[in-house]
Formats: C-alpha cells, structure tokens, sequence
C-alpha cells in the first residue's frame, strides 16, 4: 500500500486514490483524418515497464482532482508528484536502478537463482 | 495427572480450575491453559487424524507453528481448523477433533493409510483423468472431498471485528528478551513506538526455557516485570499484546490481528478481534526463531515433540507431556531441554545426537553423563513404531549396531530457523548460512531491521553489540545487559536432514510436511519426474502449502532437495513466503464492512412511502428501488407488473425515478464540452428544450445514456443512468482536468438534491393539470422534449416533457426534502383517473414494448450506436466527440456485427428468458453456431404476446426471418426475428 502525496492534500493512503494509467497520452482530435493505426494505439496501447512509469493519479476519494506521478514500477517507489499541467520531468533525472523487490537476486529469497 | 507443580504463577492460575469438553468428554484444566496443555495435563495425547493418510497425529509443538493439532471449536461457531497449542481454554468451551469418522480412536478414513501406496504425489492429478469430464465433477470431487480436509467451515457466523490505525515511527514485532531491550532503550526518547507480541506475557525465550539464568543479575522473571512496568508507563510506547503481525506490507505498513477475548469465551455484541493497521518508518524485527524437526520412518507419531515445545510446556504451563523421554538432536538447542529435565528430577532415558562426542557441548555431555543418562554419539533413531502413540525406537550408534529402546516419548530437534516470514514479505533478502544451517535475512528491502535469533544472530554473548549497533541510528544510550546462561551461548549444529529407514516398504513413511501428509518418498518422485524447481516440488507435491506453511519442516525440504540435486541450498532457493504468516479469519479482514454495513444503501426520498405502500425493493447499484407494488401478499411479481403495465397504457402510473443520476454542467464552454462529451449535437437546440443523448467510450462502444436539458449555452443540466452516475461524472471531470483543461467549464452531481416523478399514461394531463392548475399543459405551450421551472407552493419545481414508457408523459423534478408533500399531492389527484404508483419491473416491461435500451442490459460494452440503430443520434456534423473515431474502426464497421433486435416466438404464449442463444438450426448439435443472445424479454398484456430484444449477428439484415432460442435443456423454440420496436411504431403517443 502506497502513501501517494496529493499535489493539493498532502499525503494521504492509496485507498483514497485511484489510479489512472500511462501519463502523457495525448488524445489526438477524434476526426477522420486520424489513421487507424494512431487512433488504434491512444485507444488500446499503454505502455507498462519495469522501472520508471509515468502514470496518472486521481484523488477520487478526496479532492477529485487528477495529477501525475513517476513511479518505479521495480520497487514501488514514488519519485515525483506533480500537477497535471506541469511539465513532465526528464526520463534522465530519475536513477533507473531496477533494484526489484523480489527478481533477480544472488541470494537466496524467492527461487530466481535457479532461473540462471 | 501430568503437573509439576500447582503454585499460581502468572501464566497459571492454579487455584482456577477451568471445565472444557474435548470430543464429548469433560475436562478439567486451569486458568492460562491452552488446549494442548489442558489435555496433556490429562494425558491426551491424540488430537486429531492426519489430512490424506488420516494417521493419528499429537501434538508436536507448543505454539503457532502446530502442523497436527488443529480443532474445531464448536462453542464459538464451530470455528475450524484452531491450533490447539495457541487458543486458551475457558469455562464451556466445547472442543472436536477434525477429519475423523466415526471417532478419533476409530477411524474409518485410516484405511487411506493402507492404500497410501497407490496415493503418490500428483495423484489427483494422474489418476482422476477419465473415463468422462464429468467424472470428476460428479463422482471424484465429491468423495475426495470428504475424505480428505480439515475442519469443517461455520454454518451461522456472525464475527464482529473493527479495525484501528496507527501511524508511528517505529514498530517492534516480537516481546521477547531483544524486544524488550529494544523497546526499553527507545523509552521516553522522540520516537512514537508500537511493542506488538502475539502472546499475553511478554518475555518469549525468558519464559519458554532455561536457558537463561538471570538478567543483570535479577531472575528473567523479575526482569520482564519491571521492564514491562517500565515500558507500559512510559509515554511513547504502546504496547498490543494478544496481536499476531501477519502481513508486512511496502511501504512498511503492517496489517496486524488482535484476539480481544484470549481466554474467554467470545462475546456476541463485544467486538471479538481487531485489525491493526499500522504505518510506520521503521520496522524493528524480533520475532525469533522456530525450531524444525527430523524425518524418519513414523516421525509423525503420537508422542514425539520439538525439543523447544516439550521445554516450554514445562516452563510455560506447569506440565510435563512425559516423564521418561527420549531425545534425539544435531545441534545445541536440546541442551536447556536435558537441563531442564534433569532439574525439574526427570532425566531423559536417553540422550541421542547426530554428532560425534568432541562435538557435544561439554556442559551437556558432562551433564549427560554425571546423571547417569544413556548416550549415542554419532547416532540416528532409524524408525519410530507404535500403534496410536509412540512405543518403541530403533537407534543406530556409531558402531552401525541397532539399538531398540521401549519408550512413550521421543524430543526432536532439527535445528532452528529465524523467522524470516515477515522479512521476506517485505521483500528482504535470505541468505544460507552454511555453518548454522539455516537461511538468514542478508539484505532489507525496507527500514526493516532485525534483532537477535530473528536476524539469525543465535549467540547470546553478542546481543549487546548488535542491539548497539544497529539502533545507533536512533541515537540511543548503549545497552548493558548482563546474562547469565544454563547453557552454552553459541549455537551449533551437524548437517542431518532425513535418516533413512532400515527396510524400506511401499508403506514407508517419513514425514517431511506433516500437515499435508507429505513423505520424503513424494520429494523423491517429483525430482525423479521432473519437478526439480522448489516452486514446481512445492505445488507438485504439496509440501509446506498447509495453513501452517510448513514452519517446521520447509527448510529440510530445501536441505534433501539440494542434497539430491547435488546443488547448494542457495542454488534451490526458497519458496516466496507470502502474507499471511499464520491464517486470519475472513471476519477480521472485513471488519465493519460486513452484513447491513457491507455496502452502503442509498434510499430515495419517498422510501419510506414505498414501505407504507407495500413495496417490494430492488438493488439497482447501491440504490433501494420500488420493483413493484403488490396489491396483497398473495399478489405474485408477474401479476403485480401485468396490472401495474396495463394501467400504465389505460389509464396513468408514477414511477419514482429519484435514483437516476443528475449532472449539472456550467460554465463558459459549457457547449462545447458537452459536444464533446456526448454523441448528439447541443449547438442548435434552443434554450429549454432536450434532448436524449449517448455517451461513448473512445472505443466507440456505447457507455451510458440520459436526457440532456440545455438551461443555456453555459448551463445544462444531464441524467444518467442509476448505476452509471458516478462513472459518468468521473469521465467528464477526468477530461476537463486532463484533456481539455482550457475549457471554462464545472460538473457537479445533484442527485440527491432533487427527486423525480415520472408520470405518464393516456390521462395523465388530466392529472396533471389538476396539480399544477397555473401551468399550460398544451401541445403548443408544453411540446415533447421541452422542459419549464414553475413554482409550487414556494418550491421551485422543473417539469420535463419526456417519457420512458411510450405514452405521453412528464418527468417533475423537486427538491427533495419536498418531494413527499408533491408526490402525495400526485398520488391523491390522480385517484380518480386511477393513477397508480408502478415499479422498475413494469418500468423495464413498457420500455422494451417500446424499443427503448437500458444500457448495461441491452448492452455490454461491445455495443455502438450503429448497432443499436440509433445512427440518427450522432452528431455527424461535429468534428469531435468521445469515441468519434473509433465508429469507423475497421471493426466497428464489420457487416456481422451483433445488433439490436426484436424477439416473438411463434407460439405467443412460449417463454423466453434472457441470455438464451438464438441459432438457426432447429436441432442442436454441437457446436452449434450462435448468432446471439436475448438481452431482454416480458410478457406483453398489452401486445398479448411474450416477446423479447435481442443482440444478433447481422441482426438488422435478418429482420422477418425465422430463428430459434435455445433452452439449458437442449430444446429450441421457434421464434421470429423482428423490428426491435413492438408498441407505437409512429410515435403518435409520446406528442397526444
């Protein structure tokens, strides 16, 4: 369970939040024009790494009010919180270290080692 | 009797004779008692039959990590699978042994022990294959089932539980001798502390063994007390006793369970437990260690026991399993057992170990040998035999000669193991140390820090320095503890997982998961058949996966894995461990949130008019809504919806429509968001007309529907569905924030705030008019699909020409705390014209006469307006809406899509149900190709006829065609495919 900090409450439980998927799917204009390949892929693709997400919040359960979050996804740690007209912090200002909570170890918790 | 002394002490309260029934029988035992221990006290020593095998089983530790002693307590709702070593007996409790028939002595299901052989590892899933698919369903579930198990589950259950909060910067887990350092050196500092211990005495090893003699030079005993005092008085630290950590979440945050009522009988209006949730920033670790046992041939009998248990049972409970015991060990821990023994006057009958002489402790080899014990160095018990309980071991000594010793008990000890649960959910990491033979936190994941046996630090001399070491970072005053030990202070151990028997047989059994009824021969299989990944073996064979997950045994499974594999234990790993660490009832998870507060229920304005009147509620949502309004109880719903339907076309209804979702919309662009918002078009209509309208996801499928009012160009005012209200306001908050946050526009729900009436009927402008005589009802003044704000007595009020039902009609919006007064006003003017309050079920059965969808029941999600033939709804001039593009998708404009029809069966009188596929083929032979499915159907008093609407491939293109509905029975009925509009085709009504 998350602690996420509201850009407008403060910190408060995940329960409060709902989350909202991929950051920064621009919503193209929904005309014609648009080809089934582009409109195909802001409709059904979303990406979904291991290590930094950006990824939208909403207070749903509080303030109602949407905002964006980098998150790794690795080990669940928040590394920014900010407004939804902010700019979107660089990929190379965060440490993408993968430190995963339970994959890859040398050591000998959960059974990864025998996966070499 | 089996008691050592019967001076009260603060465990037990000797003078407190406590009456419990095991299985029928009366017995006494005394205040603190836990189950086991009141039964050893009277020398029972057979609790219960085994899971597979149903092999008598006793009790073979002292506290949670019990795999045998499991009961089922028929005095707090026959609550199942209880670990007898940890629930305390009170006055009346009635206790039953589980998987047992007709009796624990005698068995029937014990004959799975004879077959055993035919039941390897995989079994079920070998065996239970064929001859048909239905066997296993019909024939084999049912009887495995009740052969094997456990308890059985509650029948009436009602468990109160609440659940608390705590937010604290630290957390230690576990009182015992670290814990209670720690917390001690925390005292009065900045730090808000939580102590949690799963026992109702602090103190843990202090006060299970002899291990220690004296704490800076006081007894342990003294020591505790006055450090609890300490503690309990302190102003940072609370203590929760009684409370078993079972989750450590990210994020540190712990999920924790308190039994409010240990040793006493549950109290029905008292809540029974507590779910702690506990944030903190630090997690200090000091939940010690578990011992684990030995496999061989029967170590599963009545009558052998942990070291560790047996010591406690003596130490904790005054009570003494047997008097002449043997034990058998590979390591030091045994030593405070035989300590204890020889004091207390009870010298083992003999002492057994793995290793060599020079390797023994030298204070218990001297001890062994100054009281005259019988030793074996560097020996093994081979087999264990006894009918019931234990009778005899076979000993194999150094000189490889095989040694039979009479005996009734047998103390265990495999070595110990940290408790690492916990670590591992928070997603530390374990590392295998090759000199203790255990696997031992190495890496945290989390502020999680690790005192003592916990953090494998097995050494009592070193406790001072590691306390001091890592609680540096709390800046607190060095810790000085003084101990004196019984014993020797350092753990040591041989490497011995498994001896193997003399004679093997098929019916050969060593136990490696004795909860599960798991054999070293079953690991042995998996391998040879491939199953060689821990995590397979473990499914495979079912190892460690009962409630008790294998805490005394999981590690020896690892250790005869790597050695058959020829592999270093850190090479197997271990199996994830995953929350819970010891079961939680589903009861303590749900809290308040169970029975009349498991959802909210929301309640329209007139609900208490509706119960007067004889209501019979429908959930829509969280909504209690009128399904229908019968006229006497003998009345059934069919009846009650063909004279509500009727009446409704002949004369006049009122439906309470309250719960349909309101919407208000303001703001600059108010327009243009909702142009963009809905399918339809707002830009032309006038002021003070609406509008039905559709909302799309941007997959072009059809999510909610509702009736737009447009105030002005900057004010609107939406209705949604009832259960679509919150998801519709979610979806236009959400793209005001986030896509279009450049229009000037603000969303808000009013449902609550306003009431609403829909009326409609042939008569109903007679009605109408005579409630509000000052406002002109006429075509011309009041056209279909206007609206207007009157005032009425005071209350403003907005009228709404619109209708669900087909007929002419009007929706009236009122506030609601005056929406009694009008809706009587309604009710007791339209007596005359026989104007009758109606249900959703008649609601639904007139607006499908009419065509009209419900979105959700006549849609699913894969639904667009094309296939709902509402093409006319689309905005096509906009250059932009929700889902726009998405209408001209490849596969939203596939020819064989499913689209809304109408359903009659030729026989007018044939019944229909929803969900029936429609083929084309009289005769079913599978598989039959299925066109689609009935989405709604009624029977018609007004048509006369049962009819339906349905979802159809091609559907509009089959229109006049003859199909069939398919029944569960596998029979057809005839049917005709239809216009999806069986009432008022021109629409003549809804403009009366």
């Amino acid at each position: 369970m998350l602690i996420i900090d509201c850009p407008y409450c403060g910190p408060r439980d995940q329960s409060e939040f709902s989350n909202g998927g991929e950051a920064h799917v621009k919503r193209p204009d929904g005309s014609a024009e648009i080809g089934d390949r582009e409109w195909g892929e802001y409709v059904f693709i979303r990406a979904n790494p291991k290590g930094i997400f950006y990824e939208r919040w909403v207070h749903s359960h509080g303030c109602r009010k949407w905002f964006n979050c980098v998150r790794d996804t690795s080990t669940d740690e928040i590394l920014k919180i900010y407004k939804i007209d902010e700019e979107r912090p660089k990929l190379d200002s965060f440490k993408n270290n993968v430190k995963t909570p339970s994959g890859e170890p040398n050591l000998g918790s959960g059974n990864f080692t025998v996966k070499k | 009797m089996s008691e050592l002394n019967l001076t009260d002490n603060k465990f037990i309260q000797f003078h407190q004779k406590i009456g419990f029934k095991f299985d029928g029988v009366k017995y006494y035992g005394y205040k603190g008692d836990t189950i086991a221990s009141a039964l050893l006290r009277n020398n029972i020593k057979l609790i219960g039959r085994s899971f597979k095998y149903h092999r008598p089983r006793g009790f073979y530790t002292c506290g949670i990590e019990e795999p045998n002693a499991l009961v089922q307590i028929i005095s707090e709702y026959s609550e199942p699978n209880t670990r007898a070593t940890i629930k305390k007996i009170y006055e009346g409790m009635e206790i039953e042994s589980q998987n047992r028939w007709p009796s624990l002595e005698t068995d029937i299901g014990s004959i799975n022990n004879i077959f055993s052989p035919v039941f390897p590892a995989g079994f079920y899933y070998k065996t239970f294959m064929g001859p048909h698919k239905n066997f296993w369903k019909k024939i084999y579930e049912p009887i495995i089932r009740k052969a094997a198990g456990l308890g059985k589950p509650p029948k009436e259950f009602k468990a109160v539980s609440t659940h608390l909060y705590h937010n604290v910067d630290i957390t230690i887990i576990g009182g015992g001798l670290n814990g209670l350092i720690a917390a001690k050196s925390l005292i009065d500092t900045k730090y808000s502390v939580l102590l949690i211990d799963f026992d109702d005495q602090l103190g843990g090893i202090l006060n299970n063994s002899n291990k220690v003699q004296s704490v800076n030079n006081q007894t342990p005993m003294d020591w505790i007390s006055e450090t609890v005092k300490e503690i309990e008085n302190s102003k940072n630290i609370k203590l929760l006793k009684n409370t078993l950590v079972t989750t450590y979440n990210y994020i540190n945050h712990l999920i924790a369970v308190e039994d409010k009522f240990v040793g006493s009988r549950p109290l029905k209006d008292k809540v029974n437990s507590t779910l702690h949730k506990i944030r903190t920033d630090q997690v200090i670790l000091c939940n010690g260690h578990i011992e684990r046992f030995l496999s061989f041939q029967n170590n599963d009998l009545p009558g052998i026991m942990l070291c560790s248990s047996f010591e406690k049972y003596m130490c904790r409970y005054g009570v003494i399993p047997s008097k002449e015991t043997v034990v058998f060990s590979n390591n030091s821990n045994s030593e405070s057992l035989v300590f204890s023994l020889i004091k207390k006057g009870f010298k083992p009958k003999a002492y057994i170990d793995s290793r060599s002489g020079e390797n023994i402790e030298p204070d218990l080899f001297d001890l062994i040998r100054k009281n005259d014990i019988p030793l074996y160095t560097n020996s093994q018990i081979k087999e264990a035999y006894g009918n019931k309980k234990l009778q005899k071991i076979l000993v194999e000594d150094s000189s490889g000669g095989v040694n039979e010793i009479k005996t009734d008990f047998l103390c265990l000890s495999g070595g110990i193991n940290p408790d690492v649960h916990l670590f591992t959910q928070s997603k530390g990491l374990l590392d295998w140390d090759e000199k203790d033979l255990t696997y031992k936190p190495a890496q945290a994941f989390q502020p999680t820090i690790t005192l003592g046996s916990a953090s494998g630090q097995f050494d009592f001399n070193a406790i001072n320095k590691e306390i001091n070491e890592k609680l540096d970072i709390f800046g607190i005053k060095p810790v000085q503890i003084k101990l004196k030990l019984n014993t020797s202070h350092k753990f040591k151990i041989e490497k011995l997982w498994e001896v193997l028997p003399q004679k093997q047989t098929i019916w050969s059994k060593s136990f490696i998961d004795l909860q599960n009824d798991v054999t070293t021969k079953d690991i042995r299989q998996a391998i040879s058949e491939g199953f060689d990944r821990i995590e397979h073996l473990k499914r495979y064979t079912t190892n460690s996966m009962g409630t008790d997950q294998g805490k005394i045994s999981s590690i020896n499974a690892l250790g005869i894995v790597s050695d058959l594999l020829d592999k270093k234990v850190n090479e197997v790993g271990t199996t994830i461990y995953r929350p819970p660490y010891a079961p939680l009832s589903f009861a303590a998870i749900a809290g308040r949130n169970s029975y009349e507060y498991y959802d909210p229920e929301r309640k329209s304005p007139l609900h208490n008019w509706h119960i007067t009147n004889g209501a019979v509620f429908e959930d829509v949502g969280q909504w209690k809504r009128p399904w229908y309004f019968p006229l006497s109880k003998d009345e059934t719903m069919n009846d009650a919806v063909q004279r509500e339907s009727k009446n409704v076309r002949e004369n006049a209804g009122v439906l309470d429509g309250s719960t349909l979702g309101k919407i208000e919309i303001k703001g600059k662009d108010a327009l243009a968001f909702m142009n963009l918002i809905y399918t339809n078009s707002f830009s032309k209509m006038k002021p003070g007309t609406s509008r039905y309208a559709l909302m799309l996801g941007e997959d072009g499928m059809v999510k909610d529907d509702g009736i737009i009012c447009k105030i002005s160009d900057e004010h609107f005012i939406a209705t949604t569905t009832t259960g679509g209200a919150a998801t519709v306001l979610g979806c236009m908050e959400e793209y005001a924030q986030t896509e279009w946050p450049n229009l000037n526009v603000y969303m808000n729900s009013i449902t609550e705030q306003y009431a609403t009436f829909n009326i409609s009927g042939p008569k109903t402008r007679n009605i109408i008019e005579k409630v509000f005589p000052e406002v002109n009802f006429s075509n011309e003044a009041f056209p279909f699909m206007t609206f207007q704000f009157h005032e009425y007595e005071g209350t403003p009020i907005r009228i709404l020409r619109a209708s669900f039902t087909g007929e002419m009609g009007y929706e009236i919006y009122v506030p609601s705390n005056q929406a009694l007064k009008i809706w009587e006003k309604i009710i007791n003017f339209g007596k005359e014209f026989g104007l009758k309050p109606y249900g959703t079920e008649t609601m639904h059965l007139l607006r499908a006469e009419k065509g009209y969808i419900i979105v959700g029941q006549d849609t699913d999600g894969s639904i667009t307006p094309l296939d709902l033939g509402l093409d006319w709804m689309i905005g096509k001039s906009k250059k932009d809406f929700l889902g726009k593009r998405s209408l001209i998708r490849s596969d939203t404009v596939r020819k064989d899509r499913k689209q809304l029809v109408g359903i009659l069966p030729t026989n007018k009188n044939e019944k229909l149900e929803e969900g029936q596929h429609i083929i084309l083929d009289k005769e079913i032979k599978t598989p039959t190709p299925m066109l689609g499915h009935i989405t709604s159907c009624y029977q018609s008093p007004t048509l006369g006829h049962n009819f339906a609407l349905a979802v159809i491939k091609n559907g509009q293109s089959l229109i006049g065609t003859k199909a069939f509905a398919s029944t569960p029975e596998l029979k057809t009925i005839e049917v005709e495919i239809v216009e999806p509009i069986f009432y008022d085709k021109e629409n003549t009504k809804l403009a009366s």
